[in-house]
């Protein structure tokens, strides 16, 4: 197809997440930057290309982040460009890695995607005002928990799903969480505990939603000719998708996200993806508020429209389950540092599907995994299809 | 890395910055003539597409589906329907509201979109999807071509 070459990931990095780190941006890329390339058996001299994703500048209070960011990321006198596509930035710093690496032009390419949230005080909500409508939405005190509060209602009342359905989703992730190093917000908790929490905007509640946080991820993508020089087990990107939506986000449906059928259709195709929930084995759907997991599965097509909730009840989504949905513990229980966070899902699949996922590893040999990210203005979705 | 937990940032050797930068936002060609509207003639006004056929609320110059300039414009009156609604309890630094605000994305008929608002009038348990609602402007004196010429939406009678 198009004289498409084919890439792998071969080595992952990925800090901790918390809520302040010590390190600089700059330090929180070179960290996982340094830990992608050890784990590749790679040396910096072994990049010919680098790609940055880091999300809004309001966040570091860095204008300009992604040269801010260059030499964290190794970048110094190499082909570099930084991404952004809001929330969407993790999963589609990768994508862009790939076309650097399918196109030809270079045979490796490092991926990283880093946010420090904590230096935007006294909480980097105060950054998001800016990215609501200047004209017809700022005037009335816009905040990002109503608006998200807004899409989470229309889609329990399209589907008849109550809050109980929801909260298993921030239970089961924040769980998950507890076998992961990185993770912020692990936690054993109860459906109770979650509806028992704090009414923030209803039906959002306190423990419905991701932390905000420090943390950095990165990737080596090679060529497969480089790739089969320095693993033995290169995991493949064999679909990428991406699409955006209307962004008026009032010109939604708010119940269903087109834009993430619309990317996962793309990603499905080219990899040959005909039937999602037989032949896809985890997946990491963008899980910033636990109903967001729901409606990027069904987005991805991993089940019908409504049906995600049930799935949820039945256990099919826990990591022992037919098709464990956020093994890692998701943003909810790991911790959401914006572009790093849909990274870290990247990386993810990248171990479960090595078989190095440690305690998190899902049974079953899994060969086909799926990650995916949401953002700019609730209108973005960005898909990555990896198989080993 | 450091692995120290830190629960108080001000504990961190640090420096004090800040992005203090004010803006002027134009209401552009679409918005403009919309809240114009508002406020001469209280009234809630969409954009025909010929090409299309698509209504937008808010109005915008051109369509998104077929690139069409948008140049019929569509009196909609001042009723809609609630979509969706939240019930804010926090403010920004997640500290308790007074008193509650409920916010709703309002539809009008078959138009594409809809405006965010607040809802006045009435009590949150009172409110539901589907509920048919209208503007509340504010006098014409204190109207100033803002989305906030509409004080707020309440049920329609």
């Amino acid at each position: 197809m198009f004289g498409k070459k084919r890439v792998a990931i071969v080595g992952a990095g990925l800090t901790l997440f918390r809520r302040n780190l010590k390190e600089t941006g700059k330090e929180l890329a070179y960290e996982a930057s340094k830990m992608a390339l050890d784990a590749a058996g790679m040396e910096l001299s072994d990049i010919q290309s680098v790609v940055m994703g880091t999300a809004p500048d309001a966040f570091d209070g860095v204008h300009m982040k992604g040269e801010y960011l260059a030499d964290g990321a190794g970048a110094r006198n190499k082909p570099y460009v930084r991404v952004y596509v809001g929330g969407g930035t993790g999963v589609f710093t990768p994508l862009a890695g790939w076309w650097h690496v399918a196109s030809g032009q270079f045979d490796t390419c490092l991926v990283v995607c880093e946010e420090k949230m904590s230096s935007c005080f006294p909480h980097p909500a105060y950054a998001f005002t800016t990215i609501f409508d200047n004209i017809l939405a700022r005037p009335l005190g816009t905040t990002l928990i109503w608006i998200f509060a807004l899409e989470m209602h229309r889609y329990m009342h399209k589907h008849n799903i109550k809050k109980e359905q929801i909260a298993r989703v921030a239970v089961k992730n924040k769980r998950n969480a507890l076998d992961h190093p990185c993770a912020q917000l692990a936690a054993n908790i109860t459906v109770e505990d979650v509806l028992n929490s704090e009414i923030m905007c209803w039906p959002v509640q306190r423990l419905d939603i991701s932390p905000t946080s420090d943390g950095a991820a990165a990737l080596v993508l090679a060529s497969e000719d480089v790739a089969k020089k320095v693993t033995d087990n290169p995991v493949w990107i064999d679909g990428v998708g991406w699409c955006i939506d209307s962004t008026i986000w009032t010109n939604r449906d708010l119940y269903y996200p087109d834009y993430v059928e619309y990317a996962a259709r793309m990603a499905y195709k080219m990899a040959g993806i005909k039937n999602p929930p037989k032949e896809i084995d985890l997946a990491e759907p963008y899980d910033p508020f636990d109903y967001k997991e729901l409606h990027h599965m069904e987005g991805l097509l991993l089940c019908r429209k409504g049906e995600a909730p049930k799935l949820t009840e039945e256990g099919v989504t826990a990591r022992d389950g037919d098709l464990p949905i956020c093994p890692s513990g998701g943003l909810l229980g790991v911790g959401n540092p914006i572009a790093a966070a849909g990274a870290m899902k990247v990386c993810e699949v990248f171990w479960q599907l090595r078989g190095e996922a440690g305690k998190r590893q899902v049974p079953g040999d899994p060969r086909t995994g799926v990650a995916q990210a949401w953002g700019d203005l609730m209108q973005y979705g960005s898909v990555i299809v990896l198989r080993r | 890395m450091s692995l120290e937990k830190i629960t108080d940032p001000r504990r961190m050797r640090h420096w004090l910055g800040h992005m203090e930068t004010d803006y002027r936002y134009t209401l552009g060609i679409a918005g403009e003539r919309f809240l114009n509207e508002i406020k001469e003639n209280a009234r809630i006004m969409g954009a025909r597409c010929k090409r299309c056929g698509v209504i937008y609320v808010p109005p915008k110059m051109y369509c998104e589906e077929c690139f069409e300039k948008l140049e019929e414009w569509i009196d909609l009156g001042t009723r809609g329907e609630v979509y969706t609604y939240t019930i804010a309890y926090v403010d920004m630094d997640g500290n308790r509201l007074a008193e509650p605000v409920i916010y709703a994305l309002i539809t009008f008929g078959d138009a594409y979109g809809g405006l965010i608002h607040k809802l006045g009038e009435v009590k949150p348990e009172e409110v539901w999807i589907g509920m048919p609602v209208e503007a509340v402007f504010k006098p014409p004196q204190e109207r100033k071509g803002s989305i906030t010429d509409i004080k707020y939406f309440k049920p329609a009678q």
